[in-house]
């Protein structure tokens, strides 16, 4: 893994340090300054990824170590089969699609009314910003205090007036994922406004202006117009949120845990149950694997899209 | 015209509606913490109360608060400062580099932050059990470490590539040391992704309760693992848990709002 200098031409009168050129001195020097960085996170983030590799082709329990087997993709089949594992997976495809999709539309409405630049907007940005900052297990906390059937603010009403389950929103099978959704717009959303804003921000406005001089409606501009020159940023939006989204765990973990039933086990939930609760190595790392494995082929397809755009916006 | 304000009315309307919606909940919390027990379970819920200290009395009677704030900054600050050494000099060298590897290792240490964090926790809490770090702070300081380099790496990456490269090749011609060169010319033209980096790595690592729930035992516990294990116990109210959430939450989103140019800056131009 070699470096090469990027200012090769440059000064080649100061090869004086043991007989080596600068161009030489040069590439040692940026992998000197590379190499710690590369170091670090292969041996304390790929090593343990790929360890957990090995580990999910075991059954393998901590707390019986001695009956520790190899049995290559039993850990997989058996996932295949289990109905925790389908409705964790389902759960994270639903809750992703339905947040991030909830936190585009949102934030590009966001987004478009803190467009112009004014000293309004520049505060109602950095308000706005807030939930993003927040302890996600806080957020979590906030959301389940405000819900609370009994006594919360918020979910005594609604209970009282017969619009959820007389044990709150959590309680019941309908309504604990949808709420889970509803925390994450709460909370993702000022995100995905700040992102669409800057593209927003960076759009050609000679092409808007001339639109609106040639007297197009303000609602064709935008479909005909803004719309298309955002599909990058609403791309680079969508894949930061879809990500993240699809790890959720924080907010699912202190709420509801992955209850009632397995109504809102997500595939992180799920596996960080087995892996640090019931100490079930082999099978939680093969959970985490087919995560990882989802995660990787998201971020691929979108960032393939990403591209595909970007060729096409460059030859035009 | 007449249209145009309509439309702003609505615009500004509409805005502050989204404040209220995004502000009200975290106001709630913040407010439960002065409120007296008896107006917190008071049913139907009330909004009124007369301000009180009592939980805040009670939150720092039951918990050990300025230990979890001390785990808490080491466990930010370790993970900034360790990041930060780390990700800027390979940022740099990898903006600064011609061959084709370095920018399919900068898309690597991009795609080291999208992993599921359960993936890399449990192999790494058997090699910390390995080791003898399991409930030592630093543990969770490594682990964080590793999402928070890859960030500031890519982040600093894209800085130092907007950064003309003719600066510190005049300052090299001059005869200037590379490494110099680096720190003297480079360095101080790129501080504002260098603020952001800091800041993004403390908010991660202050935030997080997934890795140090797991890592740490009950004397190096930071103050958000405090927080789940207070949230259910008998005699912990509302009110207790909202004047422990002020230590949590509050110095983050002071410091956020305080370094609010460069927040924005990181996330729309960091995530790129």
């Amino acid at each position: 893994m070699a470096l090469s200098a990027s200012t090769e031409p440059l000064v080649n009168q100061f090869a004086g340090f043991g007989g080596l050129t600068f161009a030489q001195r040069r590439k040692m020097f940026l992998i000197a300054m590379a190499l710690p960085a590369l170091v670090y996170v292969l041996g304390f983030g790929v090593y343990p990824l790929l360890k957990g590799i090995w580990y999910s082709l075991y059954d393998y329990n901590l707390l019986k170590p001695a009956r520790t087997e190899f049995i290559g993709f039993g850990n997989y089949v058996e996932l295949m089969f289990d109905s925790d594992m389908q409705r964790s997976l389902i759960n994270t495809i639903v809750f992703t699609a339905s947040a991030v999709f909830f936190e585009l539309v949102l934030g590009f409405a966001i987004a478009l009314a803190l467009w112009r630049d004014d000293r309004f907007n520049r505060i109602c940005l950095t308000l706005i910003l807030i939930p993003v900052t927040i302890t996600p297990l806080v957020v979590g906390l906030i959301f389940k205090g405000l819900l609370l059937a009994d006594y919360g603010l918020i979910g005594y009403y609604l209970a009282q007036w017969g619009l959820s389950d007389p044990r709150g929103l959590f309680a019941s099978q309908n309504t604990a994922l949808a709420t889970l959704v509803f925390i994450d717009i709460w909370e993702w959303t000022p995100l995905v406004a700040l992102i669409l804003l800057a593209g927003l921000k960076a759009l050609p406005t000679d092409i808007l202006e001339a639109a609106a001089v040639d007297g197009a409606k303000p609602l064709r501009i935008f479909r005909k117009i803004t719309l298309p020159l955002m599909l990058p940023s609403v791309l680079l939006a969508l894949t930061i949120r879809t990500i993240d989204a699809f790890r959720v765990f924080d907010s699912v973990f202190v709420t509801t845990g992955g209850g009632p039933g397995n109504a809102t086990n997500t595939l992180m939930v799920y596996a960080v149950k087995e892996g640090l609760s019931f100490f079930n190595i082999g099978k939680a790392s093969a959970i985490a694997n087919v995560s990882l494995l989802c995660t990787a082929i998201i971020a691929a397809a979108l960032i393939f899209l990403i591209r595909h755009y970007d060729k096409k916006a460059s030859t035009q | 015209m007449s249209r145009q304000i309509a439309l702003d009315a609505a615009r500004r309307g509409f805005l502050f509606f989204m404040l209220a919606f995004f502000l009200l909940p975290f106001i709630w919390l913040a407010t439960t913490a002065y409120k007296p027990s008896i107006d917190i379970f008071s049913i139907p819920p009330r909004f009124g109360f007369t301000p009180t200290l009592d939980q805040f009395r009670k939150a720092l009677s039951v918990f050990d608060v300025p230990s979890l704030v001390r785990s808490s900054i080491f466990i930010a600050g370790g993970s900034m400062v360790l990041s930060l050494l780390l990700g800027v000099p390979a940022g740099y060298a990898l903006a600064r580099s011609s061959h084709r590897l370095a920018m399919a290792l900068a898309y690597f240490f991009m795609s080291i932050r999208m992993v599921p964090a359960v993936a890399a926790l449990i192999p790494f809490y058997l090699m910390m059990r390995d080791i003898g770090l399991v409930g030592h702070w630093f543990s969770v300081v490594l682990i964080n470490c590793v999402l928070n380099t890859a960030f500031v790496t890519y982040m600093m990456y894209s800085y130092f590539r907007a950064l003309p490269k003719e600066l510190e090749e005049a300052a090299l011609t001059d005869g200037c040391h590379q490494f110099s060169a680096f720190w003297r010319v480079s360095l101080p033209a790129v501080r504002s992704g260098i603020v952001a980096s800091a800041l993004f790595c403390v908010l991660f690592s202050w935030n997080d309760f997934l890795f140090a729930m797991f890592l740490t035992q009950l004397d190096s516990k930071p103050i958000s693992v405090a927080l789940l294990s207070a949230y259910g116990t008998k005699d912990i109210t509302w009110g207790t848990l909202g004047a422990l959430a002020h230590f949590s939450t509050i110095p983050i989103v002071l410091i956020v709002l305080f370094l609010n140019r460069y927040f924005v800056q990181g996330l729309t131009k960091g995530v790129h």
